[in-house]
């Protein structure tokens, strides 16, 4: 029975997503124009240069590319399906969530395990198409795209963990504009969405190794042209799991600090 | 006048409201500040790397962003309110408006101010002052006066681009989706020379996107680029004006989205 | 039998910090806040039993919803004790949750993007209620609430009428012996309202359920409760029957007699009042705390003046819970 309020949950995204054609459109044009753009801008940048910051035009463009791509995975307009924490705490229906015999933080896990797998179909069908029109360059062995596909599903592992810290915000501040803007920006940028990590200055990529963001995209994407060599791989995995294990243990307390919250205001 | 002391009225109040939430304000503030810094940062180390973009020398390229962030702050504060319209739809507040005796979109503009926009036009301002202070061009009166009119034709042009989407919004409210795609695309795509990029690109940025008006082809013309930006030279020039033209095009398609407006339920 | 919802004393209260005005005062506030304590629910006790349905009146801000928040489950109470179908609500949330449905006035839990029936589908698998079974109370709540002309439709395209019905069909899939409604109707036109006043009782007299409401609506009151609890300011200030309440609080009758001589000079009985009076036609009113009850009034009236007619106004639900609530205000 668990499996199935576990399927139910994960695919109310997908299945939103499924009734809204409007939508489906919307993602598949976003997502080619975008990938077109950000190819012709690396293509251009590189036209008068060869290697730089340790990386040819090929695999900036791969990175960009690929930075699109990923991060289409869990990018949706999130508060369409009025599922949203700042959403149920504005309407009031957050009561619900707590009345039902399903836990708020598994409900709120499935829903986003849905919503990113969702999210994964999409870009693994841009990344054949782009791999197929020559776009990006393929893996350069098996154990790199191993390495590859390992780092990426910890990546979005923080990534969910940065995500939820965010909405959980919404519990203490009717607001998260500010909290979700900052993130934002820090998840683009130091992510390595905008550019690549090895374009910043030293003190720059000295400064985001202290922080969960560039677990959830940079390492990937460095890992799978190259950037960082296999013989490195095994640290940076490390410092991902550790990431995991950080933001698992700051949700879980801020889970129930809410619930508390929550018992104690009426929601 | 009276339109005008009751704009003022309600936008001190709202700035007060803002400060109310003193933490929210400030997190608002330095979120403009360091969102832009991050495009200083970007853009300055694409132009170390990659000396000689388009055939720019760099302290001409950073015109380019100057330029556009400033028309951006400035289209925050002053008409960017058009962005979160999916919401006021959503939540009958259009309607309500509707029932008031001032323009819709005035108030929509008033609905809150923008806090953000303080931050943005800070770090736009200096990112302008170094701009001009690296720039080897003469400064003449003329040129001053088409770097501000290229500034307010850049804003309305943005601000055009979000009216027309709030106007579409108005009978579809999926649009919205757009406006953040479309905000992406401006800071993303208008800081750069965009003759680096193909033909056929840099074409749907001219003109399926108007984007290279707002800052691109003023920034050529000034610069002395203005030959060889891919379309005449009299058009690249009259972009201000085009901005100007756009506006008020857009707010023509929002007064007749509006009159078709039929509400959230039907 | 036990009852199906007990509560002993029941309390609650809110810390809040007032803001003080001007810009010292922000300032005073910041560095010693000052704090109050709001107290919502303070010492109510009832009893509701298995299959019966009882109506929590009051004026709002009495405290209805806040009772209703302590029994299931979301909030926990700072005194007293309450027991749902055996549980204690607040200590342990997710059994109660089992035995309880909740509809909490226009506020939906079906989602938003989807079709009713894909919300009722996860529902189900939420409460691992069975599939035959599930399809059975669906086509049982169908009967009643009409729900099948619409259930494909996707929730952000119903009106409110069809979304409440469907919040209601929701909140009893799992076949809860206790169901809460915090004013299901509200904003609901008539005919919407008599489908969910029958599909009520038919829930409390075919299937057993114990439902608890609050509402606004008197006509409700009086067409499904049986018993009323009133609360104001967040304490209980009658349990009993409808009778009960017009007994207590009922006292707003008013007797309009024509007098056969338009000139006699109206002295009225002792505990009675002239209201109004144009030529022959003459309105009495209670007066003051030892007011004789209409019946007697009438027969006072009667006997002191020869009338051509006479006829009463029983006050209805409406004036009796305007009076209830002032009255109880006052006390």
């Amino acid at each position: 029975m668990a499996v199935l309020h576990a399927w139910r949950a994960a695919r109310v995204t997908p299945l939103g997503e499924l009734h809204t054609p409007p939508r489906m459109t919307a993602v598949l044009l976003r997502l080619t124009v975008q990938v077109v753009l950000v190819a012709s801008l690396w293509t251009g940048l590189y036209a008068h240069t060869g290697t730089t910051a340790g990386l040819t035009r090929d695999q900036a463009v791969t990175y960009a590319v690929l930075a699109v791509l990923a991060s289409r995975l869990r990018e949706l307009d999130q508060y369409a399906g009025r599922d949203s924490v700042i959403q149920h705490m504005h309407y009031g229906t957050i009561v619900y969530w707590y009345l039902r015999p399903l836990p708020p933080q598994r409900y709120y896990a499935l829903r986003a395990l849905g919503e990113q797998l969702y999210g994964f179909a999409w870009a693994l069908g841009g990344y054949a198409v782009a791999l197929a029109a020559g776009v990006v360059e393929p893996p350069r062995s098996a154990a790199v795209a191993g390495v590859f596909a390992l780092s990426l599903l910890l990546g979005q592992w923080v990534l969910y963990y940065i995500m939820l810290v965010t909405d959980q915000w919404c519990f203490w501040a009717l607001r998260n504009n500010a909290a979700v803007m900052i993130l934002v920006f820090a998840q683009n940028l130091l992510s390595g969405v905008y550019a690549p990590l090895w374009f910043f200055p030293d003190w720059f990529v000295t400064l985001s190794a202290f922080m969960p963001f560039q677990a959830t995209l940079s390492v990937p994407l460095s890992l799978y042209i190259g950037r960082i060599p296999l013989s490195d791989a095994a640290g940076q995995l490390a410092i991902q799991a550790a990431w995991v294990v950080i933001l698992a243990l700051l949700t879980r307390f801020l889970w129930h600090r809410a619930a508390r919250r929550v018992i104690s205001q009426g929601g | 006048m009276h339109a005008v002391r009751i704009v003022w009225r309600v936008t001190r109040l709202n700035f007060r409201a803002q400060l109310e939430y003193r933490s929210e304000f400030l997190l608002m503030v330095a979120i403009g500040a360091i969102w832009q810094v991050s495009v200083i940062v970007f853009a300055t180390v694409l132009l170390t790397r990659f000396t000689g973009m388009g055939g720019w020398d760099s302290s001409e390229v950073l015109l380019i962003p100057a330029t556009r962030m400033l028309a951006h702050g400035l289209m925050v504060l002053f008409l960017g309110r058009m962005f979160g319209i999916g919401r006021d739809i959503q939540e009958g507040r259009i309607d309500v408006y509707l029932t008031r005796p001032m323009p819709v979109h005035r108030q929509v503009q008033l609905a809150y101010f923008p806090t953000n926009a303080i931050g943005d036009l800070t770090v736009a301002a200096g990112l302008m002052a170094g701009a001009l202070s690296r720039s080897h061009l003469d400064w003449t009166a003329v040129r001053i006066s088409y770097l501000i009119a290229a500034i307010i034709g850049g804003m309305l042009l943005e601000a055009a681009l979000f009216t027309a989407l709030a106007s579409a919004s108005l009978r579809f409210p999926a649009a919205e989706y757009w406006a953040r795609w479309l905000e992406e695309l401006l800071g993303t795509f208008g800081s750069y020379p965009l003759n680096v990029l193909p033909k056929a690109v840099g074409g749907f940025l001219t003109y399926a996107l108007p984007l290279a008006f707002v800052a691109y082809f003023p920034a050529a013309v000034l610069t002395g680029h203005g030959h060889d930006t891919g379309v005449p030279y009299w058009l690249a020039a009259a972009s201000p004006l085009l901005g100007v033209l756009v506006y008020l095009a857009s707010r023509l398609l929002w007064r007749r989205s509006l009159a078709h407006y039929a509400g959230v339920n039907a | 039998m036990s009852a199906s919802i007990e509560v002993r004393g029941l309390s609650r209260t809110f810390h809040t910090t007032v803001r003080r005005p001007g810009f010292t005062g922000t300032l005073r506030s910041l560095v010693n806040p000052e704090r109050v304590a709001k107290h919502a629910v303070s010492d109510i006790t009832f009893d509701v039993s298995p299959g019966e349905l009882l109506a929590l009146l009051g004026p709002n801000g009495a405290g209805k919803s806040t009772t209703i928040k302590m029994l299931t489950g979301i909030l926990t109470p700072t005194a007293g004790e309450a027991r749902v179908a055996g549980v204690v609500p607040y200590l342990e949330r997710e059994r109660n949750a089992r035995n309880i449905g909740a509809v909490f006035g226009q506020r939906t839990q079906l989602w938003w993007d989807l079709p009713v029936r894909e919300s009722f589908s996860i529902l189900r698998d939420i409460y691992e209620v069975p599939k035959a079974e599930h399809a059975s109370r669906l086509k049982e709540f169908d009967d009643i609430l009409d729900l099948s002309s619409f259930w494909d439709t996707r929730v952000r395209h119903l009106s409110l009428g069809q979304r409440v019905r469907c919040d209601l069909a929701a909140a009893l899939l799992h076949d809860p012996p206790v169901v809460f409604l915090d004013e299901p109707t509200i904003g609901m036109d008539v005919v919407v309202k008599e489908q969910v006043r029958e599909f009520l009782r038919h829930q409390v007299e075919q299937r057993g359920r114990t439902v608890l409401l609050t509402t606004h609506d008197m006509t409700e009151v009086e067409r499904l409760a049986e018993r009323v609890v009133l609360i104001n300011h967040g304490r209980l200030v009658l349990d009993g029957s409808l009778d009960e309440i017009r007994r207590t609080f009922g006292s707003t009758w008013q007797v309009r007699a024509t007098l056969a001589d338009a000139h006699t000079d109206v002295v009225p009985p002792p505990g009675i009042a002239v209201l109004r009076q144009d030529g022959p036609q003459v309105v009495f009113g209670p007066d003051g705390p030892d007011a004789p009850t209409v019946h007697q009034a009438l027969k006072a009236v009667i006997e002191r003046y020869e009338v051509t007619g006479i006829a009463i106004d029983e006050a209805d639900l409406e004036d009796v819970m305007r009076a209830a609530y002032v009255q109880a205000g006052a006390a």
